[in-house]
């Protein structure tokens, strides 16, 4: 191989970088139960408030409506969640099927390197994307050198302790992918919290009052407050801005039906074995093919875009409105004391905080926000069939290998036919899937809709990987005999 | 010079053409996909709902520890 390729630039951060090894043999069904829920758990666990920080400052948080798909808690330690980890392994995986990046994945030090390089550079995004918080004032104005050092130790520490724990998952211990198994515990803590939370938050300190975190909590305690009249405390929980309201929750449990409804949405495929007669079935081929991926890549994309722009127009402009740059690119509105709300033309890319202020303050982004989101998401899903190992050609060998082949074609037709049916399902697939997390985002549920969306389809994910694996170690499983009293699933 | 016009032209065409027949394509797709009956969206939703709560209540409980141990330390 000649020249100079990217991923050896990684090679001497492969003797320093701890690496998790690869388990010895064969997981049992038990453990990897155990460890998918435990790292996810630690990293819940991780959430925690950050040390040394003023949360009064003047600049307020701009990537909110981004937040819940990474898992990532504003003021904590998962400040960024596991959006470096998502985002860089999409983007390398990409350039290397773009042969951008090359890669010998045949190779076992390729993949090595490869691994490492995706660990190297997510991390060194955590200390990028901390900086840039920390510098544009949002920790509080007028760090000590102190401070910005322990900021920096926290914020990267955490980074690097969250790609270890995405690692451990995604190097056999677990089911699935890391990514999946924390976005899907993250996303269900979530929403328990904003339909049940208890605890209680001030909302207003002059006058000592606290709400509930959860809306259907704050509904009841909306009945007995005294600061709110009876009628009031259900209007208030229905369409309260500052905390989850009830509106909200219901929009994002019908989002959930939806994505489980679809989730079955499958062309079936009639199969036969070319070795046993009379041996028929079929093969499903999914509608949403590449699942939540998608739509992790649309925002991984508006996740670089709006801190790229956070930077520039905190950092150097200052969002100061008089500001040529902020002219130019819209700076920011603060909202509630909570958010930072971008101005036109940078809000064509941002979902509006309501569906009021959607229409009355950027009535465009409608219009511009589903497209980004429809084009991206197809554009991902048609490419990422074709490189992820399950597109119509692997399928055709993995067919070849197990002696089936579709009905009324030929063996060798196989991959053709599977080609005209895969793209078309990953594609049509990722575009609903767009238009769902589009048009919930648009009735301003602050990214929760995206959220639900990823840790849905995660769950999904999960659920078949773990009942496949229980199918085939024959119910051999403690854990599920405690739990289902020694029934199946 | 005229052939290239020709084939920008044919190239502009297609490249309208292409979002239709996408939505044609996937439309067509959609409608022979088989959906689920009501029992088995039933079964699903039961199933990954109450996975989906059992997970989330636990890892509430986990944050609710937060919050006496930032009293703690803050």
């Amino acid at each position: 191989m000649a020249g100079f390729r990217f991923i050896d630039a990684f090679k001497p951060f492969l003797a320093i970088l701890p690496e998790v090894e690869l388990p010895y043999e064969n997981m049992a069904f038990d453990d990897k139960i155990v460890y998918t829920l435990i790292s996810a758990l630690i990293y819940i666990f991780g959430q925690f408030p950050l040390a040394g920080i003023s949360k009064d400052s003047k600049v307020k948080d701009p990537l909110y409506f981004l937040r819940s798909s990474f898992a990532a808690e504003p003021f904590t330690l998962m400040e960024f969640g596991i959006f470096p980890p998502v985002a860089v392994a999409l983007f390398f995986q990409l350039l290397a099927g773009m042969k951008i990046i090359k890669v010998n994945f045949k190779v076992r030090q390729d993949r090595e390197l490869f691994q490492s390089a995706i660990k190297v550079v997510s991390i060194l995004q955590y200390a990028v994307l901390a900086n840039i918080f920390i510098f544009s004032g949002y920790y509080g104005e007028n760090l000590s050198a102190h401070a910005i050092y322990l900021l920096n130790m926290q914020l990267v520490g955490a980074g690097f302790v969250a790609t270890m724990l995405i690692e451990v998952i995604d190097k056999g211990y677990g089911f699935g992918s890391g990514a999946m198994a924390i976005s899907t515990i993250a996303v269900a803590t979530n929403l328990v919290a904003d339909i049940f939370g208890v605890s209680q938050i001030a909302i207003n300190t002059t006058e000592g009052i606290n709400e509930a975190q959860g809306a259907l909590i704050n509904l009841i305690q909306g009945f007995t407050s005294k600061h709110k009249t009876f009628l009031g405390g259900i209007i208030n929980a229905f369409q309260r801005d500052y905390l989850p309201n009830l509106t909200t929750v219901c929009l994002v449990l019908i989002i959930a039906a939806i994505v489980g409804y679809l989730q079955n949405y499958r062309s079936e495929l009639p199969i036969r074995s070319t070795r046993a007669r009379g041996m028929n079935n079929v093969y499903p081929i999914r509608l949403l093919y590449t699942g939540g991926l998608s739509i992790l890549f649309s925002y991984s994309i508006l996740f670089y875009l709006h801190i790229t722009m956070f930077a520039v127009i905190q950092l150097v402009a200052g969002n100061d409105s008089q500001h040529t740059i902020s002219k130019i690119l819209g700076g920011y509105k603060t909202v509630n004391g909570l958010h930072y709300v971008p101005n036109f033309p940078l809000s064509l890319f941002a979902p509006p905080r309501s569906l009021i202020d959607g229409i009355t303050r950027q009535p465009l982004s409608f219009i511009t926000f589903t497209l980004f989101m429809v084009i991206t998401g197809v554009w991902f899903a048609s490419f990422w069939q074709e490189i992820s190992g399950s597109s119509a050609r692997d399928l055709g060998l993995q067919f070849k290998e197990q002696g089936i082949t579709l009905i009324g074609h030929r063996e060798q037709s196989v991959a053709k036919e599977l080609s005209k049916v895969i793209p078309v399902a990953a594609t049509s697939g990722a575009a609903v899937l767009a238009l769902l997390v589009s048009a919930g985002e648009l009735m301003g549920l602050k990214g929760a809709a995206a959220g639900i969306v990823v840790g849905l389809t995660s769950a999904f994910a999960l659920l078949e990987l773990i009942t496949m694996e229980f199918q085939q170690s024959g119910g051999q499983s403690a854990l599920a005999q405690a739990l289902l009293g020694g029934g199946g699933f | 010079m005229a052939k290239n016009n020709n084939n920008n032209n044919n190239q502009i065409e297609k490249l309208a053409e292409a979002p239709l027949e996408f939505v044609k394509d996937g439309s067509t797709f959609i409608s022979k996909c088989n959906k689920p009956n009501q029992k088995e969206f039933l079964q699903i939703v039961r199933a990954v709902g109450i996975g989906f709560l059992a997970v989330g209540v636990i890892g509430y409980t986990i944050k609710l520890i937060h919050i006496p141990i930032r009293y703690l330390i803050v």
